[in-house]
């Protein structure tokens, strides 16, 4: 029983690795239909942590988010990622006008294991989902001080890892950017006990 | 000039030598009395007489001298002649002194004469000079005059070329003038051509109007003729829709017709279902009864129905009271036996805290309540009051601590002063040894130069020069040996003063620099510390933002994303749209041509010759080009022609000008004498030429005359004119 126990709450790496992918998903979903980048009657409600999260129908985003997102997973997997940038910018001027930053760190996890793959993590899954859902409830309520971004917006996903990762197929290497004058909130962040994964908004302030 | 000094000199001479002359001359006593008389005309009668007498005298002295008369008398008369011998020295005395007062007055005079001799002179010789100067402006502006004359004669002369080159000029101009004129003309000419071109084609336009008017009449008489056909037509229609109508009213009719035969029919159904009906209303009757009765019954049984639930209803709720009252009941008991627990206590508590022997009774222990409160009251008042007298000590001590403190202080200062004091004596006795010894030392100075000065004073009589001089080096070499030790001592003495001063306490002054150090310092500390806290808040918000992690690492995208996706389609958008635009202007361009177009036909037609403002415009445009490309051609045309003549002008020396409407022409020749020699020649209507007569034909030879008429050909008859005038021509000249 306590071994089904101890073997039911063991995370792997990659188990981490999905856990941190599924959030993102949900996540950059609901930025996606709060920010009002795509017109609200092309999502559709879905229940996820306890919440009503709205994921967008259109097959297009979510072709490319399932590219992006498994290729992340694959990156996140190895401890190849440092962060991932979602970024808004305005359709016409390509100006960058938020940027929702998920930063990652790699955690020790409970056993002192030399080799990194073999990690594991004993963290409640609950607990995990928990402190999931406090942040997708915050990115919920980013809505009372995030700008209206009045013009047609489209996003990107960019993803910073270290400089010798090889780039796949049909990925490109894309400049940094940045927000001049930018503020920035930091929300709360979670941990699977083998990643923390910390969201900040970079938002541009209109004078 | 000459003359007059010539005059002058001879004046000049003249008096000179009335002056000369007279001096040597004898005086005659005859001119001595006239001057006398004239000179001093005041004279005392006395002396006149005086004058008189020796004049007689004199005379008659001379002749009795003359006379030699030896008489008895005659030493009266020589004492006579010696008084009047000595009357006439006395004379000729004074007239010697009224001679020099003579001399001396001509001296004058002749001084003054010289002195107006020379003055004319001057004035003769500035006269001359004047006369030169004259004469010299005379030559000179004669020079002058003539310089001037010439360039007069030159401007004249230049004048005359430009007057005839002007007058040249003026003819070439006034042949160009004749020239413009004519070409004007022809241009003129032109244009009215042009305009009966255009006359013409306004004619036929009033033409064709005309036609299309009649045209309009024609066609208007017809659309009268369809008026009429229209009325036929329309009174045919109106019959047609009257009886239409009729047609429509005899259908109503007949449905009305219909509809009631069909109600007829229901009508005949129905009163034979009625009838059936009567028959079976006993029966009916019989079973509404029995209804009415089973009705009441249902009525009766609904009524007990809800009587019945209002009972239960009831006996519910009274149950559920019941069941509340029980439960409340319970509570009750419970919280009796509580409570009774509680007063046991409560008896046990006063029992307790009572005085021993007495009655357990409420007042009892109200009253040990009120005891003990008051004893706690009292316990209280006391606390506060040791308190405050706590307070009160240590206010004191608190006092007297910082009495303490400010004594401490005090004495402090006190003896920070006194030991600045010690120090400033110390430093006012080194002062005063170093004026001490200063003023010995120039008390030594002044000795020793005292000593020089005795010493020069009184060994200058016993020692000798080198003596002094080495006495003097040696009381000099010491005084200097002196001033060395002095100098060395002071700087000694600065120096264990500046050291002294620095190992001193240090002054007022230097304490206070100090203490501004130190708080310029922490405020700086301050301010540093701040800018830290502050560049440490702007480094986690800069990271907050942007992970300012290692340069190497690399941001990577899926190329096909939605925000390249959307870029590209918001310009294949605005290509679009913009194409669209372009699209739009043209078309509506079209349709605004199309709409003219149409408006110009409409106009067209209806008759009139308004003309639209872009065809007007239009032909406006093609008016002016056409006017441009006339100019242009014509003045190609009039340069070619200009050319053309000229050439033909020199080659063959005639030139041919065109006079008048009727093609004729004057034939001048390049070596004519005139310019009114010419030939009129006309061309007539079967292109034959004629010589007509001029006043310059009728001058010809009658050789040429005879040529022309022999061989009946201009060419040859202009040779041999062109030949004999060229020869009188050169012959002329040479």
């Amino acid at each position: 029983m306590s071994s089904a126990q101890a073997t039911k709450n063991c995370i792997t790496l990659k188990g981490s690795a999905q856990i941190i992918v599924d959030y993102l998903k949900y996540g950059i979903h609901s930025i996606l239909f709060q920010r009002g980048v795509y017109p609200s009657d092309k999502f559709e409600a879905t229940q996820q942590y306890g919440l009503t999260i709205l994921m967008s129908k259109d097959p297009r985003i979510t072709t490319f988010l399932q590219n992006v997102l498994s290729q992340t997973e694959e990156w996140l997997s190895k401890n190849m990622i440092r962060k991932v940038s979602m970024v808004i910018t305005n359709a016409h001027s390509k100006e960058v006008l938020e940027c929702w930053e998920f930063k990652m760190e790699a955690e020790k996890g409970d056993n002192q294991v030399a080799d990194p793959s073999q990690r594991t993590s004993s963290k409640d899954l609950t607990r995990i989902q928990n402190e999931i859902r406090e942040v997708m409830r915050q990115i919920s309520a980013s809505v009372s001080y995030l700008p209206l971004l009045d013009c047609i917006c489209a996003f990107d996903l960019k993803i910073h890892t270290p400089g010798n990762t090889e780039i796949p197929a049909k990925w490109g290497e894309s400049e940094a950017f940045v927000i001049p004058n930018a503020q920035s909130v930091q929300l709360r962040s979670f941990s699977t006990g083998l990643h923390k994964v910390e969201t900040v908004v970079n938002y541009k302030l209109n004078n | 000039m000459d003359d007059i000094r010539s005059s002058l000199d001879n004046m000049v001479d003249h008096f000179n030598d009335s002056i000369t002359h007279s001096a040597p001359k004898k005086l005659l006593f005859n001119r001595l009395s006239i001057s006398l008389s004239d000179d001093s005309a005041s004279l005392p009668k006395k002396r006149r007489v005086e004058q008189e007498s020796p004049n007689c005298s004199l005379n008659s002295t001379t002749d009795s001298t003359n006379n030699s008369a030896s008489d008895s008398n005659g030493t009266w008369k020589m004492n006579k002649l010696r008084a009047e011998l000595i009357e006439t020295k006395a004379r000729l005395s004074q007239v010697q002194d009224q001679l020099k007062q003579n001399e001396t007055k001509r001296r004058m005079e002749l001084s003054l004469a010289e002195s107006k001799v020379s003055a004319l002179k001057s004035q003769c010789d500035f006269t001359s000079q004047k006369l030169l100067d004259l004469t010299k402006d005379i030559e000179n502006k004669r020079g002058l005059e003539n310089s001037y004359k010439e360039e007069a004669r030159r401007a004249k002369a230049e004048l005359a070329g430009l007057k005839l080159k002007y007058d040249e000029t003026v003819n070439k101009l006034k042949n160009e003038k004749s020239q413009q004129e004519q070409d004007a003309r022809d241009v003129q000419l032109c244009i009215n051509n042009e305009l009966g071109d255009y006359r013409r084609q306004a004619q036929r336009a009033e033409l064709e109007l005309q036609s299309t008017l009649k045209e309009l009449e024609c066609i208007r008489q017809r659309h009268d003729e369809y008026k009429a056909r229209m009325s036929g037509y329309e009174e045919l229609r109106a019959n047609f829709e009257k009886q239409q109508q009729s047609l429509k009213v005899a259908d109503e009719r007949i449905k009305e017709l219909e509809f009631e035969i069909q109600s007829y029919t229901d009508w005949k159904q129905v009163t034979k279902v009625s009838q059936e009906r009567l028959a079976s209303i006993p029966e009916m009757d019989s079973e509404l009864q029995r209804l009415r009765v089973h009705n009441k019954q249902l009525n009766k049984i609904i009524g007990d129905k809800l009587l019945l639930e209002e009972q239960v209803h009831e006996y519910k709720a009274r149950l559920d009271k019941e069941e509340g009252s029980r439960a409340e009941a319970a509570a009750l008991q419970v919280k009796l036996s509580h409570t009774e627990r509680e007063l046991k206590e409560w008896v046990k508590v006063a029992q307790d805290h009572c005085l021993a022997n007495t009655l357990v009774s409420p007042v009892t222990l109200r009253s040990r309540i009120e005891q003990l409160l008051q004893g706690d009251i009292v316990h209280v008042s006391e606390k506060y009051a040791s308190e405050s007298e706590s307070k009160q000590m240590r206010n004191l001590v608190r006092d007297l601590e910082q009495k303490i403190r400010v004594y401490l202080k005090n004495i402090e200062d006190l003896n920070m002063s006194l030991k600045r004091h010690k120090n400033f004596k110390d430093r006012l006795q080194r002062k005063l040894r170093t004026v001490s010894r200063e003023r010995d030392f120039y008390k030594q100075m002044v000795d020793n130069f005292d000593k020089d000065l005795t010493m020069s004073n009184a060994s200058v009589a016993e020692m000798t020069q080198d003596m002094q001089v080495r006495y003097r080096v040696d009381v000099l070499e010491r005084t200097l040996t002196g001033y060395k030790d002095l100098c060395t001592t002071l700087d000694r003495e600065i120096q264990a003063m500046r050291e002294q001063e620095q190992l001193s306490d240090p002054s007022s002054e230097d304490y206070e620099n100090v203490k501004k150090e130190l708080d310029t310092l922490r405020l700086e500390n301050d301010r540093l510390r701040r800018r830290k806290e502050e560049q440490e808040l702007e480094i986690m918000q800069r990271c907050l933002r942007q992970d300012i992690g290692p340069p190497i690492s690399k941001v990577v995208h899926l190329v096909d994303n939605p925000a390249a996706e959307a870029y590209e389609s918001s310009k294949n958008m605005l290509e679009k749209l913009q194409a669209e635009i372009e699209r739009l202007k043209r078309h509506n361009k079209k349709l605004e041509d199309a709409n003219e177009q149409h408006l110009n036909e409409t106009t067209t037609s209806t008759g009139g010759m308004t003309m639209n403002f872009k065809e007007l415009n239009k032909l406006r445009a093609e008016l002016e080009s056409a006017n441009a490309k006339l100019g242009k051609t014509k003045e190609h045309f009039m340069a070619a022609r200009k050319e053309f003549r000229d050439v033909v002008y020199m080659l063959l020396g005639y030139r041919i000008d065109r006079v008048g409407y009727k093609s004729n022409y004057r034939v001048t020749s390049m070596y004519a004498e005139s310019p009114d020699d010419y030939f009129s020649i006309a061309l007539s209507e079967s292109n034959d030429l004629a010589l007509l007569e001029t006043p310059y034909s009728e001058t010809l030879q009658p050789a040429l005359d005879q040529q022309l008429a022999a061989n009946n050909s201009f060419p040859p008859f202009f040779s041999s004119l062109t030949l004999d005038l060229f020869q009188r021509a050169t012959v002329t000249m040479t």
